[in-house]
């Protein structure tokens, strides 16, 4: 065996330095979340995606030189592109850019309105469905007990019956407009986020930051909101962006059937429903409403999709 | 498992119990009297006809003989078509349930297929088309998927290739019946797909598939006696809510494709403010999906045998 | 010299991650007879449990990834073994019960189905003998009523049940090797110890080798007759059990017992615990994977990979206070 020198053999004994070395850099779980959203190449398109069908909405119909009721019959039905040659009115020498409809109104105007009625519609509903939903999972998780079983066992009966039923009757029933198909799809949509939150509550109050809280004498109302609505956040922002479409799903959906926003307002659904009256002849009347609702749909989808997978540890490599 | 028998049947009556009161009572806050939109009827008709319809008697009784009525399938009388509910449900029904059922088999079959396939080929073609089918299907509403198939593969196939291959609308023929199950079954493809690749991942990275591969299974026998069934479970789970979304999307695939069944009479009912007609379609349909989840949820207490205990 | 079963010899397997290349194992020579039991023992994530499941290539490839090396198992080269000569072995040759009895049964099948479910592979009998056949190997495990709970599914099991059908499965082809992956992790420790009577039983009874992986030392005392530990992917010290105990020769395995409460000693030695986690094996160290925890580092630990001492009786461990050319304590400048 080789000779070693001695020197070789000093004692330097433990490094606490190595021993504890963490080799990825420690980030809170919101800094973490945020680095992997914007990794995540798809999510972060989709949230363009998002954004750039919203500023076109707002600003769109300010910016078109037509309104979205006026109506040109000397050029009803037009093609994308056309010129408006019709004397008089301020859009005269400005182009159809997605032509017009039946009553010869811009469809790009319009469509730009309907983004604005169908994103209005999807994102407050969602909203509204978040607080109550939030409410009422979380009383019933964090009180438990008999109070727990009846206010479940109520949403298991409500959740037994079609919610696109529900919505219809209440359509029958209230005057039609934007805030009656908000009021009838909150009404059944905070369900599937009550479920949620109660879960998640559950899940927690079994854990010793909770006791913890209890003990140094927190009020149930503290708790709830201090505690375990910051913890259940993650998992309900996802579900919230995941309910947008399909909010906007029932909108268009309620509007084929007639109980959607009435006319002269528009939304994608009632744009996509005029488009499959006359779509045969006219396909681009059907195929530019039903691109913005899918594309919606889809970023909205993705985009959900993507914040859960930046969310969930398990996936954390 | 009795006891989960009895609960379930338990949550079913209830449900229908409320569903029906809903409807009664939603009924009753319409704005204006059913008879009063047609102004040739004198006060003697009106009174005659009130009393006809019990619309004279106090609400409490009303609401029980509505009940009694709709448990024994007396669902009312269609003002629009003069006839009674229940024999325009009887005769349409089968047509929706046809077109609804080819639309689940359609979603099921190959949901299931594509999402096994795609999880244990996870990252290959497989994988990427079920994800490709799966976006198409949770970004395009039912009916503009219908129109956008009319328009493609019907009206311009025949224009363009003179291939009459689909019709464009009508029910009867095979071919007739392929376009409309393809678009009323696609979303519930891709929740059905996306939820069955999730599932047998799972399933493929559990401890129990290491079991099994430590025996000297192959591959194949993995997958066909362990990973399939229990994958599939909870896709078992999501059918009732499927069927509910299928046969609320056939009110909408039968008026584009001109089907003659209950969807397209509820659609007309709905535009015609036929209110006996809606309020009978929806307590029909309410109850059906009704008895739809409890049969899944009783069929999933068989096939799950951790269901059993849990009771 | 017994019949060897299982030979290792400088096995490395590495995971490809997004992270780059994670050294799991990097070099671990092991070898047991038939009637032996081998206990490896370390801290988690040392790499026992991929060395384990690399003799039967469970492990899923890639992202595993076998470097180099070989497996001897009863005469195949594992190594080179291709997944249909693999499932012939698996099963036949070598079984292996896992950490959680809990979840590695299939909930929804009949246990005693799954218990000869590799018989049925591996023996081709009728429907109606493997019936038998379960009730028979549910009845050696020593499992009440075998015949109804044949027909029982996992979720009727307790925990100590199920890891005895577990070793029933395991045991139902008469393998020549068994691992047993941390198979007391899970369970009671009332239970621990019928699972390892059992074990010990089954041993006696069928001459079978087992690997008995865990990272507790108290179970490797009753029934190990040779103990290899294990640190950041390799062997750093192998002996008898009684060597391993009572003159080990790395510090590590010094630490190991340590930190285990001793009933027999006269004096109160608190217990100790061993400061710091286990390098990355994302970036191994260059020298000693220890070093960096070690009370009696030295300069030399750091640079290079200690070579392996071996003593006359067969007690091998790899550590520069071994090698002949090291200097005593005081003159190393050793305080501790």
């Amino acid at each position: 065996m080789e000779k070693i020198d001695s020197s070789r053999f000093a004692w330097v004994g433990e490094s606490a330095h190595d021993r504890e070395a963490i080799s990825r850099p420690s980030l809170t779980f919101w800094q973490d979340a945020m680095r992997r959203l914007v990794k995540n190449r798809v999510a972060f398109i989709c949230l363009i995606v998002i954004l750039v069908l919203t500023v076109f909405s707002v600003f769109a119909p300010m910016l078109s030189p037509f309104d979205y009721r006026e109506q040109h019959y000397s050029h009803t039905n037009a093609p994308m592109g056309t010129l408006c040659n019709e004397s008089g009115v301020p859009g005269e020498g400005h182009k159809h850019i997605f032509g017009t409809d039946t009553l010869g109104r811009d469809i790009w105007t319009r469509i730009w309105m309907g983004g604005r009625v169908s994103l209005t519609i999807a994102v407050v509903s969602a909203l509204v469905d978040l607080i109550l939903g939030s409410v009422y999972g979380g009383i019933s998780g964090y009180f438990g007990g008999t109070v727990d079983i009846i206010m479940m066992r109520l949403l298991e009966i409500i959740n037994g019956i079609p919610y696109l039923i529900i919505v219809i009757l209440l359509m029958m029933i209230m005057k039609p407009g934007m805030i009656t198909i908000i009021v009838a799809y909150s009404l059944v949509g905070w369900i599937p986020m009550a479920r949620l939150v109660r879960g998640q509550v559950v899940a927690l109050k079994q854990q010793e930051f909770i006791a913890a809280a209890e003990a140094m004498g927190a009020s149930p109302w503290r708790i709830i909101a201090r505690h375990l609505l910051p913890n259940t956040l993650s998992v309900v922002i996802v579900r919230v962006t995941l309910a947008i479409p399909g909010a906007i799903f029932s909108e268009a959906y309620l509007s084929y059937l007639g109980l959607g926003i009435p006319l002269p307002m528009c939304s994608w659904g009632s744009l996509a429903q005029a488009g499959i009256e006359n779509f045969r002849i006219y396909p681009s009347q059907l195929i530019i409403p039903a691109i913005c609702i899918s594309l919606t749909m889809l970023a909205f989808n993705m985009f959900g999709d993507g914040l859960r997978d930046a969310f969930d540890p398990k996936l954390r490599r | 498992m009795a006891r989960y028998i009895i609960k379930r049947l338990a949550y079913a009556v209830l449900t229908l119990f409320v569903l029906i009161s809903l409807t009664f009572f939603m009924m009753r806050m319409l704005p204006g009297d059913p008879f009063l939109g047609d102004k040739t009827v004198s006060a003697t008709t009106l009174a005659n006809m009130q009393a006809k319809y019990g619309l004279d008697k106090p609400v409490y009784i009303q609401y029980l003989k509505y009940m009694g009525n709709c448990l024994r399938g007396d669902l009312g009388m269609s003002i629009v078509y003069n006839r009674d509910v229940m024999g325009i449900v009887s005769e349409s029904f089968m047509v929706s349930a046809d077109l609804g059922i080819r639309a689940l088999i359609f979603a099921f079959v190959i949901g299931v297929l594509l999402g096994a396939v795609a999880a244990v080929k996870r990252g290959g073609f497989a994988d990427s088309f079920s994800m490709f089918i799966a976006m198409i299907g949770v970004s395009v509403p039912s009916f503009i998927l219908g129109a956008l198939l009319q328009y493609f593969l019907a009206l311009q196939m025949r224009k363009v290739f003179h291939i009459n291959l689909f019709p464009i609308q009508g029910w009867g023929s095979f071919n007739q019946t392929v376009l409309p199950a393809f678009a009323l079954g696609l979303g519930s493809l891709a929740t059905v797909s996306r939820l069955m690749r999730t599932s047998m991942l799972d399933v493929l990275g559990s401890d129990y598939i290491k079991t099994a591969k430590s025996k000297g299974l192959s591959q194949g026998q993995i997958i066909r006696r362990h990973a399939l069934r229990n994958a599939i479970m909870p896709v078992i789970t999501i059918m009732g809510p499927t069927v509910a979304s299928v046969l609320t999307g056939t009110f909408v695939i039968e008026s584009i494709f001109n089907i003659p069944g209950l969807g397209k009479y509820f659609v007309i009912s709905i535009k015609d403010l036929d209110y006996t007609m809606i309020s009978g379609t929806v307590v029909f349909y309410g109850g059906l999906l009704i008895l739809c989840t409890l049969v899944v949820d009783l069929l999933y207490g068989f096939i799950d045998p951790r269901v059993k205990l849990e009771g | 010299m017994a019949d060897r079963v299982l030979t290792i010899e400088d096995l490395q397997v590495s995971f490809d991650t997004y992270a780059g290349e994670v050294q799991a194992v990097r070099g671990v020579s092991l070898h047991v007879d038939a009637g032996e039991v081998l206990a490896v023992v370390g801290e988690s994530g040392c790499g026992k449990s991929v060395t384990a499941q690399t003799i039967m290539k469970l492990n899923p490839m890639p992202p595993a990834r076998i470097k180099g090396g070989k497996i001897d198992l009863a005469g195949h080269d594992i190594v080179a073994a291709s997944e249909r000569e693999m499932q012939h072995i698996r099963g036949r040759e070598v079984a292996m019960i896992f950490q959680d009895p809990m979840t590695c049964m299939n909930p929804t099948t009949q246990v005693g189905w799954q218990v000869v479910e590799s018989v049925r592979l591996h023996n081709k009998i009728s429907k109606k003998d493997a019936k038998e056949e379960a009730v028979n190997q549910l009845t050696r495990v020593h499992i009440p009523n075998p015949r109804e709970r044949a027909r029982q599914y996992p979720h009727e099991f307790s925990g100590g049940m199920r890891q005895r059908a577990m070793i029933a499965m395991a045991l139902s082809c008469k393998p020549k090797l068994l691992i047993a992956d941390e198979p007391t992790t899970a369970l009671d420790v009332t239970i621990q110890a019928q699972i390892m009577d059992l074990l010990s039983e089954m041993k006696r009874e069928t001459n079978t080798a087992i690997i008995l992986i865990t990272h507790d030392l108290g179970v490797v005392a009753g029934i190990a007759d040779r103990v290899a530990v294990m640190y950041a992917g390799k062997v750093v010290e192998t002996g008898t059990t009684r060597q391993i105990f009572y003159e080990n020769r790395h510090p590590y395995t010094r630490a190991l017992l340590g930190s285990l409460p001793q009933t027999d000693s006269s004096k109160r030695e608190p217990l100790t615990s061993i400061p710091g986690t286990p390098p990355d094996l994302l970036n191994p160290p260059k020298g000693c994977g220890f070093a960096a925890r070690c009370k009696h580092c030295m300069q030399i630990c750091r640079e290079e990979l200690p070579p392996e001492f071996t003593t006359e009786d067969g007690h091998k461990a790899c550590c520069w206070l071994l090698h002949p050319d090291c200097p005593s304590p005081e003159e190393r400048g050793d305080r501790t």
